[in-house]
């Protein structure tokens, strides 16, 4: 499985830097956080990069919200009324305008405009097929299908059988999948819902479509054992879930002071670094380390034996280190077979739980942060998984 | 063929006063001989004969009352499929009677016992027989899903074994034909089919969701039944809506198999019995190639 950046506010440089460290990488440009002309300019730049590339999110998710940095595009159209946009002349327009500006920041394939779905429905599902076949008849993109979902659609399992039948006529190379978490959590305490995102994942690819999963944090490393291609994720918590709100409101209303955190990969958690002081207080910190093998020296500080922080950690060492650990994560999750996969994350799991235990019998906690909430979220939505697909993904793991 | 119904005739099975015996039937199509009665369902009389160019075959006759299309459709079905698990039918024709037009047809019949005769009389079938039953079902289903008709009512009782151990699915009565409009009014409750081995898309008649994997549904549920000799859903139930209840409810419990002791054999039944569509595997194809490699495990 490959992690692909999730561009949003301040990810120039991060991405420009990760993606030349990591010998390459792909984008997903944001038309909410860059304006036309930052837009070409830092395409061109990742695009310049050795192996580097770029998606274009239209970030279509709700047209009728009249933010202010996507409606500055050229491709946003000037008018949105539900009734007269979907009967023809008007999605064309749409679809024809990001042809043309995919091909101007030489995206490598299209991710589609695509509503969000509080609900699926017919409507919706009607509207899906129509951008399909519109942007077929209108360039030779490999084009993905951008699924957007409400978590009420994501727990519904029938919601997610009607999206699997409909995708068996999706003539597209793939889906651009983003789910809302419910209750606007970070890291995810509903069982039902994780499973529900597995499902459709391993639906999809089982379909022999590509699968990138966007917005998500690392609790999607869950998704190696379906087979996802991709998940993305970047800096802030807003480009690490999915938030419909954030397409609603006003630009400047986002930029909001936040606190800085520690990712401790082996723990799936992140700490406020106070509580970094406590666990070499209480003489554990040196089990917070990451592993060498993840590459990143951006927190080598803190182990060096000097009180955390005190250490110059910014926001800019904890969101590079927080995406190099999950850069290696991810592209380590996938294993030969089905069984090894899911077991390597069980695995993962484990030696979290054992070590939040640790780590919180002596006080170091990580709060809204901390993965103990989500360990047996994660455990009972792979078990689901592999009782309804697990034969069929154990047979046909080495073609997805 | 053209027949003439005699008036006042008696025989078992009515509509009306049209009695149909082997004796009159007999009468109506002196190229059969031997006629015996195999059985009487809602919309069919079945008798057993043999006719002078075809052999061994099996006459069905609608009954006057009986819905056309569907008997329309059925035959449509069987001579499309063209299966060597599926009996031919070899002619078709037209009695005009009193009482309304009786359509029959004539099949190649298939010496052996249903499978549903083989539980009640033996218990669960052996390894080589439920491996054998599963083998050729899907060969069927395969022949069914080319020319794009689900069975709809895959159960023991229309699985015959034959005399030389193999197996032949029957009776494509209620088969829908995926390129033809249902029947099947999109108000009604329930769609055709038998309860407790439809899956929930059948017997809730989504047809949107309706296609092969209907019939490995129903087959999977066969398949326990035979390895275990009770009906998995059916079984202990206090009515239907208990029945659907276990079925939407509860996933389809295999039971241990003695031959089988890394369930390899079992993954496959489970994996065709799930009650989401979209988990079963994708179609008929699927599962047979499936069902092969098992049986190369199994050294068969």
């Amino acid at each position: 499985m490959e992690l692909q950046l999730q561009f949003g506010y301040g990810m120039m440089d991060h991405s420009r830097v990760l993606i030349r460290d990591w010998g390459g990488g792909t984008v997903i440009l944001s038309p909410r956080d860059l304006n036309p002309l930052q837009l070409q300019q830092f395409a061109d730049v990742i695009v310049s990069t050795p192996n580097g590339e770029v998606l274009l999110d239209p970030q279509f998710y709700l047209p009728y919200a009249d933010h202010e940095r996507l409606t500055s595009h050229k491709f946003w159209p000037a008018e949105y009324s539900t009734d007269g946009f979907w009967s023809g002349a008007e999605i064309r327009e749409l679809i024809r305008k990001l042809v043309v500006l995919n091909t101007a920041l030489r995206c490598k394939a299209m991710l589609l405009p695509g509503l969000y779905a509080e609900r699926v429905d017919d409507d919706w599902l009607a509207r899906q097929k129509l951008v399909i076949d519109e942007a077929g008849a209108l360039t030779d993109f490999p084009l993905f299908v951008t699924v957007a979902l409400g978590a009420d659609a994501v727990r519904s399992d029938d919601q997610i059988d009607d999206i699997l039948a409909a995708a068996e006529t999706w003539e597209v190379a793939g889906v651009y999948l983003v789910c809302e978490h419910p209750r606007g959590e970070y890291l995810v305490t509903d069982p039902t819902w994780l499973a529900n995102v597995l499902d459709l994942v391993a639906g999809l690819r089982l379909k022999n479509l590509d699968v990138v999963v966007g917005y998500c944090n690392h609790q999607m490393l869950a998704l190696a054992c379906v087979g996802a291609n991709t998940i993305a994720s970047g800096t802030w918590m807003n480009v690490r879930s999915f938030p419909p709100d954030k397409f609603r409101s006003q630009y400047d209303e986002e930029i909001k002071q936040r606190a800085i955190w520690y990712y401790c990969p082996q723990a799936l958690s992140e700490y406020k670094v106070p509580f970094l002081d406590i666990a070499l207080k209480q003489g554990v910190l040196s089990r917070m380390v990451p592993p060498e093998s993840m590459g990143s020296a951006y927190a080598d500080l803190f182990f060096s034996g000097v009180q955390p922080t005190s250490v110059g950690w910014s926001e800019q060492t904890a969101f590079r280190h927080y995406l190099q650990c999950l850069w290696f994560q991810t592209r380590s999750s996938r294993q030969s077979t089905f069984e090894d996969t899911a077991d390597a994350h069980e695995r993962a799991l484990d030696v979290a739980e054992d070590l939040l235990a640790t780590l919180q019998s002596v006080g170091v906690r990580g709060q809204l942060r901390d993965f103990r909430e989500s360990i047996d979220v994660n455990r009972a939505a792979l078990s689901v998984i592999r009782s309804t697909r697990g034969p069929v993904l154990r047979r046909k793991w080495s073609n997805l | 063929m053209v027949l003439a119904l005699r008036c006042g005739e008696r025989a078992p099975g009515a509509v009306g006063s049209l009695l149909i015996t082997p004796q009159w039937l007999s009468q109506q199509m002196p190229d059969l001989s031997g006629l015996t009665p195999l059985g009487e369902g809602g919309q069919k009389w079945v008798f057993a004969g043999r006719h002078t160019q075809d052999g061994d075959v099996v006459i069905k006759l609608i009954k006057p009352s009986g819905d056309i299309e569907r008997t329309r459709r059925e035959i449509l079905a069987v001579r499309q499929i063209s299966s060597p698990r599926v009996p031919a039918v070899l002619d078709v024709g037209m009695l005009h009677s009193p009482w309304g037009d009786i359509i029959w047809l004539r099949e190649r019949r298939v010496s052996g016992e249903s499978v549903r005769e083989i539980i009640r009389a033996r218990g669960p079938l052996p390894k080589e027989g439920v491996l054998c039953l599963g083998l050729c079902m899907l060969e069927a289903l395969v022949d069914a899903a080319r020319v794009r008709i689900v069975h709809r009512d895959v159960k023991p009782e229309n699985i015959m074994r034959s005399n030389d151990g193999s197996y032949w699915l029957l009776d494509f009565g209620i088969a829908r034909h995926l390129d033809l409009s249902s029947l099947t009014p999109s108000a009604a409750l329930g769609g055709p089919g038998t309860l407790g081995y439809a899956p929930p898309e059948q017997f809730r008649n989504k047809k949107r969701d309706l296609d092969g994997r209907a019939d490995l549904f129903a087959l999977a549920v066969t398949l326990v039944e035979c390895i275990s000799g009770r009906h998995p859903y059916r079984d202990g139930a206090r009515d239907a809506p208990e029945v659907v209840r276990r079925i939407e409810g509860s996933p389809l419990v295999v039971p241990r198999i003695a031959w089988d002791p890394e369930r390899r054999f079992s993954e496959l039944v489970s994996s065709m019995g799930q009650r989401r569509v979209d988990c079963r595997p994708q179609d008929a194809r699927q599962a047979l190639e499936w069902m092969r490699e098992l049986h190369s495990v199994f050294g068969l």
